[in-house]
């Protein structure tokens, strides 16, 4: 079979019908950019949410300023909220009582590090923690130290830095009291982590970590001004009786009196995960219900300049028929061109998905995840949609008659 | 009748009995032929003329297996081609019929190799064996050097013999030209003539459909066609016989 003049025939049909095939591939794209567009996005969410969530395990629960889902009403009532606040978390700390800890952290993705006069790319993670980070992230220390509670509440330049810093930046030093920069700013590196390897691609020892203090300090971005504060019951049992005594102790420290409602969001990691998992379902369902509606408007469009190309080369196709093409031929190299038309649109569709889910990837500040099954959903789509669209064009190609073909003007 | 003693001798290639095509247009009916009985045997060179309108174009397309008669019965090669199916008659065109139309027919966006290599592509060949069929029947047509060129790239004789080598290709039995040098001037004409004679020397049977005395010459046997019906069939006793006559 012919395959390859098929394809060329596609590309030729696009050179030849410019606007109207221009016009066809758009609509493709944007169908498929909405589906890998809201597929990568949902699948960048759950890696960096959920994988999160779940490592927190059951007992855990979660205090913050506004909901983490809120659709829109209610905005005035929790833009007046007072912000959460290190001194909050220090409250919380000292006061708890069935918590096995507390913590919170910030994260900031694509940042530069440099040590004399080497620097690291742009994409290092930096993470504020305090210092029940390490022990609530499972994350362990190969040399050196974690922080301590000092350390944070001094707010001291010390940073604990993954095993790609070393590699880059200190290849046969030991990095242990030495000096690095971060905008500007000079930490002591006092610990190295344990190297996690790589995770879909994506190493996990590409971060530097400092003092939660010292990142809402200089790096925090605005919303992450707010502590989202981590709390842990020492069982599933008591996390009732630690969730009420943690609402005890926000309401005094935030002054309210009896009768007025909590100014703060507390959450289980149960509940919120299935908060998260509703709405990243949602969203992956709009994606692909409006990617699908526009993908169908464009397969009228791809039938529609098929049977213009059909029409157009009813003489091509008489050629063939006469030195002896059957049917199924002629069906298949117009089906072929379909596929290729709409696998143009669809390649396009998908980078500009890529290229938009990293970008709202990165204000979110949550690390892409290419989301490769969608891709090849959105592959298999586009097949479907040419075989769909195609066929017909394809079939009245193959059904015409020989003579009429060749002497058609 | 030399032709019944040949067709006893199991050279018949068609036999054509009784046939008619008939078009309707609307509530008139056409009758293009009549009925229109006929024989041709192994490497026949056979010239059909008649005045626009006569049928020669139809009787043409029903002997090339591009459509098929109201009634009658067609043989080709003892197969009983007014029963055939598409797909059977698209088989038969690209194994046994050679056809060269008078406005050449050629793809033009592929280069004159991959128009000679088309029917290949049908009949199922590798890409390497297309290839070096399509050179070789190039090579006959004497176009050896022309083969990366497009059509719009060569001479309206030139672009005949591209024809010529692509209806050669597959090894017909049958090589059925309408109106081969109804587009050319009389000297590129003759060139494509001559083609055709070499052919029929060769061991070729040929159908050439034309308008033209000086066409018809080249034949063995010349058949008139009036209203659909055979007015006459000869042998052509004038038979232009020879490439060396034929040169400039
Ligand atoms: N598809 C068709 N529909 C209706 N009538 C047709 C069709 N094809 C041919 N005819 C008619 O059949 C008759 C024979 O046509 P044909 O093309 O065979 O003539 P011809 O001898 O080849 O003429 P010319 O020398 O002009 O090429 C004509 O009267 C023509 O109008
Ligand atoms: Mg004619």
């Amino acid at each position: 079979m012919n395959i390859g003049e098929s394809i060329f025939q596609a590309f030729d049909s696009v050179r030849t019908n410019k606007l109207r095939t221009f016009l066809t591939l758009l609509s493709i794209s944007i169908g498929v950019f909405a589906i890998i567009g809201a597929g990568s996005l949902v699948d960048s969410i759950n890696g960096s949410v959920f994988s999160e969530m779940e490592a927190l395990g059951r007992n855990s629960f979660f205090i913050y300023r506004v909901p983490a889902l809120n659709m829109g009403h209610n905005w005035r009532k929790y833009r007046k909220r007072k912000p959460i606040t290190y001194s909050v978390l220090k409250e919380l700390k000292k006061n708890m009582t069935l918590a096995e800890f507390v913590t919170a952290q910030g994260y900031s993705f694509g940042t530069t590090i440099e040590y004399g006069e080497n620097e690291t790319d742009p994409d290092v993670g930096l993470i504020g923690a305090d210092e029940n980070f390490f022990t609530a992230q499972n994350v362990s220390i190969n040399k050196g130290r974690p922080f301590t509670q000092e350390d944070i509440d001094y707010n001291r330049s010390f940073a604990v830095i993954g095993n790609d810093i070393v590699v880059k930046l200190f290849p046969n030093i030991d990095p242990i009291a030495k000096k690095i920069k971060i905008k500007n700013h000079s930490y002591t590196v006092i610990g190295v982590l344990e190297s996690k390897g790589a995770v879909l691609g994506e190493s996990q020892d590409n971060r530097v970590i400092i003092p939660l203090t010292e990142f809402l300090k200089y790096y925090a971005s605005l919303w992450e001004y707010d502590l989202f504060i981590t709390i842990k019951s020492q069982d599933y049992e008591s996390l009732n009786d630690a969730i009420d005594e943690s609402i005890g102790i926000m309401r005094s420290v935030r002054n309210l009196k009896p009768w007025q409602e909590n100014d703060f969001e507390v959450e289980t990691n149960e509940s919120l995960t299935e908060q998260f998992a509703s709405f990243t379902d949602f969203l992956s369902y709009f994606g692909a219900f409006s990617g699908i509606i526009a993908l169908i408007a464009a397969g009228v469009g791809i039938m529609n300049i098929m049977l213009v190309s059909v029409k157009e080369r009813t003489r091509e196709i008489g050629i063939r028929k006469a030195v002896g093409a059957k049917r199924r031929w002629i069906l298949t190299q117009f089906i072929i061109e379909a596929i290729t038309l709409c696998q143009i649109g669809g390649l396009i569709g998908i980078i500009m998905g890529i290229v938009a889910s990293a970008f709202f990837g990165s204000l979110m500040s949550i690390k892409l995840v290419l989301p490769y099954s969608w891709v090849i959903f959105s592959i298999i789509i586009c097949t479907l949609l040419g075989i769909i669209f195609g066929a017909y064009p394809a079939w009245k190609a193959a059904k015409l008659d020989p003579i009429d073909a060749l002497r058609y003007e | 009748m030399e032709l019944k003693e040949e067709n006893r001798n199991g050279t018949t290639l068609i036999e054509i009995e009784h046939i008619a095509k008939i078009y309707r247009m609307g509530t008139e009916y056409v009758h293009a032929l009549r009925d229109i009985t006929l024989q041709i045997n192994k490497n026949d060179y056979l010239a059909i003329m008649g005045p626009s309108g006569s049928g020669k174009s139809t009787l043409m397309n029903i002997i090339g297996c591009l459509d098929t008669p109201t009634k009658g019965k067609y043989l080709f090669k003892e197969m009983d081609v007014s029963e055939m199916t598409d797909n059977d008659l698209a088989s038969i065109r690209n194994k046994e019929i050679g056809f060269v139309f008078q406005t050449f027919n050629l793809l033009s966006r592929s280069t004159s190799l991959k128009n000679v290599e088309l029917p290949l592509i049908y009949g199922g060949f590798g890409a390497s064996a297309r290839h070096e069929k399509a050179m070789k029947a190039m090579e006959n047509v004497g176009l050896g050097d022309r083969v990366n060129h497009k059509p719009n790239e060569l001479s309206g004789g030139q672009r005949q013999r591209v024809a010529v080598a692509r209806a050669l290709v597959t090894e017909p039995s049958i090589i059925l030209a309408d109106e081969p040098t109804g587009n050319l001037d009389s000297k590129t004409g003759l060139e494509i003539m001559n083609l055709f004679n070499e052919l029929w020397k060769a061991g070729n049977t040929i159908i050439v459909v034309t308008h033209e005395e000086e066409v018809a010459r080249f034949a063995k046997r010349i058949i008139k066609l009036r209203d659909g019906l055979i007015e006459h069939d000869s042998v052509n006793h004038h038979q232009r016989a020879l490439t060396e006559e034929a040169q400039p």
